[in-house]
């Protein structure tokens, strides 16, 4: 139920577009993301903002193309429509729409608590916890019958035929509405082990020596030159929880990995820009609209659009304020990675 | 015996009326593009050389075919045969005519799910096309309209497996992989009646008894019977040895690891099959218990070359994981492992060539930065070869992730797991010389990138950059000599035919194929 207030709060703030830029946010979501994979696996999913930039640098990392203003509004879309809040679970009970059959077995959340008491009662001595099977009893996970059974429909007739239970109730005692309860707890375990599921998340990210994180900060990764723990990363443990932060020193570009510039203005980011000298000698400064091996394009402080095919005697540089952390990427040993954490998480 | 010959006279027939004759597979003709590969060996190499490095420059667009909204987009290969273009994608099949782009016919499957990422094309033998579903099936229709003849079960949705892969025709067998790594089932390959469609033998790439080769490799039956290996690349063969090379995906659970001791056989591995009866002759591990999802499933390259001043049969492999291997392919003995972008995770190389995991690399609870990431140093679109050059080239991205295990459970289930974060710190095309996988010349893209390649004897490699641009290359030197914006990215190889004097240069990018031609 919180998931579904968190979802709402979401779907309120998605609702202070216009009708018009909803479905143009939708339209360039659907032309970043489905260009690779039906839009379905992205909106099964609820993250939150931070975690939907993960996603979103990931896919980058893997090959996602768009425009920086692209890739801003599909963050934008998929906060705002797929969003949850920081804390909630994931909702969607994890299934990815693409995953399995168009008929497969949707679990009924509340039917899943009711099946939780039966299991607790009659299965959970021998199945386990999770339905992962103990030395007593079969792994369920990975049970055809299981993964073939519909609201019960292979779950019941086997059950009917006999199977031990814990208090030694007769299975075939079982009523439809109990078996229906029971299949739905076990998909839902089923689920459970799937990406995005409720229970797919980061666990404990702070395991480093802050002590060791200050030296690292001030010395051998050079982090001082640019930040101060006073100044721009004031605070900064009380804006992202650990794992976000981890994520956000790793590569704090505004959208994730890849050569890409950000979002203009956005949260005060540092830009990326570059600047062409052309071969008469004039020099102009912006954001990078495109760069590749064959043009270059940018938009100047005025908006003004620039561009050039890269013909020999053009110069183009890249000014790129985040460069050093992706020397660092190279250097960090992974005790680096946790003492910085560590050291940046006393920054309350 | 029988069988051979009365396939033979009736497909010589066929080939008369437009039909694809397997013998043409043996030794393409220039008006063809008769397999996946373009030829058995994987090597995506055209000896036309009417377009090449002098004149490239001024090739044009002859055609365009759309093919309007498609789950997955157009990521497959066609098949060429009788001046017809044979084509998949999700759920959908089509016959283009090879000259002009026009649509000749439309096949339509109803779909009762599974994953629509892509399909990476069909496989034509006689007048018969055949094709997988995203829903596990098998298809095969009528070249001529393509009206369907029969679909059989390649796979059970239920467990979540779909179909993506091309299948590929050797003699009278039709053979098929499986996909999806999302529940904890074990990968194989089919081989089925061309004619009918009945199952001949299924080869599992992970042990499904104790006692089987590769059982030792397991802590136990449940966790070998379950344990992955996905057969996502489309297989190459060898024709005189009679060997079929397959290679493998990812161990399951995939990230996290804990109840999968050992090195997991047959995952993350390249091994010769028999195609008459799925046996299996030699496997070469590229990463040996896999933690990261970076699987083996690239294309498995046959050279004919020289090494160390001997011909040989070899066997080429650049690996998600950032190695390039270079094996002999009749006993599969390495003979060169090198890396071809720098990697963080092996703590060294192994007497029989196959890398050592390092377990602090592995993926841990407050997380470890690994490179590659998981997207991989490459991944499945298709490298190619060139005899002419004695390069392998591959598309290659370094980036760096940091790899969480989330589900702590001793017995973790599904993926368990995953990377998150980092960076892409460049893409490129890099070219091997394949005698001591070191890297001759590389071409950095200035806007990433990652896409299927191919080579021809005009000295050029065909590739596709992040920005959308088809490009051709010089292939000794790597510099760019030709580019267009096709607006969308390019993920499988491009392919080239010769029709009526003219050679054409054929990709796919977004729901559009394109032509290119010197006109």
């Amino acid at each position: 139920m919180k998931t579904w207030i968190g979802l709402l709060v979401f779907a309120v703030l998605g609702a202070a577009q216009t009708p018009e830029q909803l479905a143009h946010s939708r339209e360039v979501f659907q032309k970043v993301c489905g260009a690779c994979h039906p839009v379905e696996r992205a909106t099964a999913m609820r993250h939150t903002r931070a975690e939907w930039q993960d996603e979103i640098a990931k896919m980058v990392a893997m090959g996602a193309k768009g425009t920086d203003e692209e890739f801003a509004v599909t963050l934008d879309y998929l906060s705002a429509q797929f969003g949850r809040a920081p804390g909630r679970p994931a909702g969607g009970g994890g299934l990815l729409d693409g995953m399995g059959p168009s008929d497969k077995h949707v679990v009924d959340p509340v039917a899943a608590e009711r099946g939780r008491t039966i299991w607790a009662a009659e299965c959970i001595q021998c199945h386990g916890t999770q339905a992962r099977g103990t030395d007593r009893g079969a792994n369920l996970i990975r049970s055809e019958l299981v993964l073939h059974d519909r609201y019960g429909s292979t779950i019941g007739p086997f059950l009917k035929k006999g199977h031990p239970t814990q208090s030694g109730k007769p299975s075939a005692s079982f009523t439809e509405a109990q078996i229906q309860d029971l299949s739905h707890f076990i998909h839902e375990r089923v689920n459970d082990t799937l990406r995005g599921s409720p229970i797919f998340h980061v666990h404990d990210v702070l395991v480093g020596n802050a002590e060791a994180g200050r030296a690292y900060f001030n010395g051998a990764g050079k982090c001082s030159t640019c930040h101060s723990p006073s100044g721009d990363l004031a605070h900064i443990a009380s804006k992202y929880d650990p794992p976000t932060l981890q994520g956000r020193f790793i590569n704090p570009r505004p959208m994730g990995g890849g050569r890409r510039g950000g979002r203009g203005g956005q949260g005060g980011a540092p830009q990326v820009t570059i600047t062409v000298t052309t071969p008469a000698g004039e020099t102009v400064t912006g954001r990078p609209v495109f760069l590749d091996d064959f043009d270059v394009a940018l938009r100047d402080a005025s908006g003004a659009y620039y561009a050039w095919k890269r013909v020999p005697g053009l110069k183009v540089v890249k000014n790129d304020p985040y460069v050093a952390h992706d020397e660092l990427l190279t250097q960090y040993t992974d005790a680096n990675m946790h003492d910085i954490l560590a050291y940046l998480e006393t920054l309350k | 015996m029988k069988r051979a010959l009365l396939l033979f006279t009736c497909c010589a027939v066929f080939a008369a009326d437009g039909g694809l004759d397997p013998a043409r597979i043996l030794h393409p003709t220039p008006d063809s593009w008769p397999i996946y590969h373009g030829d058995y060996s994987g090597r995506r190499y055209s000896t036309l050389a009417k377009i090449n490095d002098k004149n490239v420059k001024s090739m044009t667009l002859a055609w365009v075919w759309r093919s309007g909204r498609v789950d997955g987009g157009l990521k497959g290969t066609p098949i060429l045969t009788g001046g017809v273009l044979y084509y998949s994608a999700p759920d959908h099949a089509w016959a283009i005519d090879a000259r002009t782009g026009r649509e000749l016919w439309k096949f339509d499957w109803q779909s009762k799910g599974g994953i629509h990422i892509g399909n990476r094309g069909p496989a034509v033998d006689g007048n018969w096309m055949y094709f997988l579903t995203p829903d596990c099936n098998i298809v095969s229709l009528n070249i001529r309209d393509g009206s369907e003849r029969w679909h059989k079960q390649n796979c059970d949705l239920d467990q979540f497996y779909y179909g993506s892969v091309a299948p590929v025709i050797i003699r009278n067998h039709v053979i098929a992989g499986v996909s999806g790594d999302d529940l904890d089932r074990p990968g194989y390959l089919s081989s089925y009646d061309p004619e009918t469609g009945a199952l001949q033998w299924r080869w599992y790439a992970v042990p499904q008894h104790k006692g089987e080769p590769g059982s030792d490799t397991w802590p136990n039956e449940d966790a070998m019977k379950h344990g992955g290996g996905m057969t996502w690349q489309v297989p190459t063969y060898d024709p005189d040895l009679n060997l079929l090379y397959v290679t493998t995906g990812n161990p399951q659970p995939v990230i996290a690891h804990a109840n999968r001791a050992g090195d997991n056989l047959f995952t993350a591995s390249v091994v010769a099959l028999n195609p008459d009866t799925g046996k299996l002759a030699w496997y070469f591990q590229a990463s040996p218990h896999d933690t990261h999802d970076w699987d083996a499933t690239q294309v498995p390259v046959l050279i004919d070359g020289e090494f160390n001043g001997q011909p040989r049969k070899m066997l080429a492999l650049a690996a998600r994981n950032g190695y390039f291997f270079l094996l002999d392919r009749a006993t599969g003995k390495n003979l060169v492992t090198s890396q071809y972008v720098p990697t963080n995770w092996a703590k060294g190389i192994a007497k029989n060539g196959e890398p050592i995991p390092d377990p602090a690399k592995m993926p841990q609870v407050a997380g470890a930065i690994v490179s590659p990431n998981q997207g991989g140093a490459t991944n499945w679109p298709p490298p190619t070869f060139s005899p002419k050059t004695g390069l392998f080239y591959v598309s290659a991205v370094r980036a760096y992730s940091v790899y969480y295990i989330y589900d702590t459970d001793d017995n973790p289930q599904g993926w368990g797991g995953t990377d998150r974060g980092g960076a892409n710190l460049g893409s490129s095309v890099e070219a091997i010389d394949y005698k001591t996988g070191k890297v001759r010349w590389s071409h950095q893209w200035e806007s990433g990138g990652h896409s299927g390649l191919m080579s021809t004897a005009g000295n050029l490699v065909f590739a596709g950059d992040g920005a959308g641009n088809f490009v051709a290359l010089n292939a000794t030197t790597g510099e760019p000599l030709w580019h267009a914006n096709l607006g969308a990215s390019i993920s499988n190889g491009p392919i080239t035919y010769e029709l009526d004097g003219t050679q054409y240069v054929v990709v796919t990018a977004g729901d559009t194929m394109w032509a290119f031609a010197m006109l």
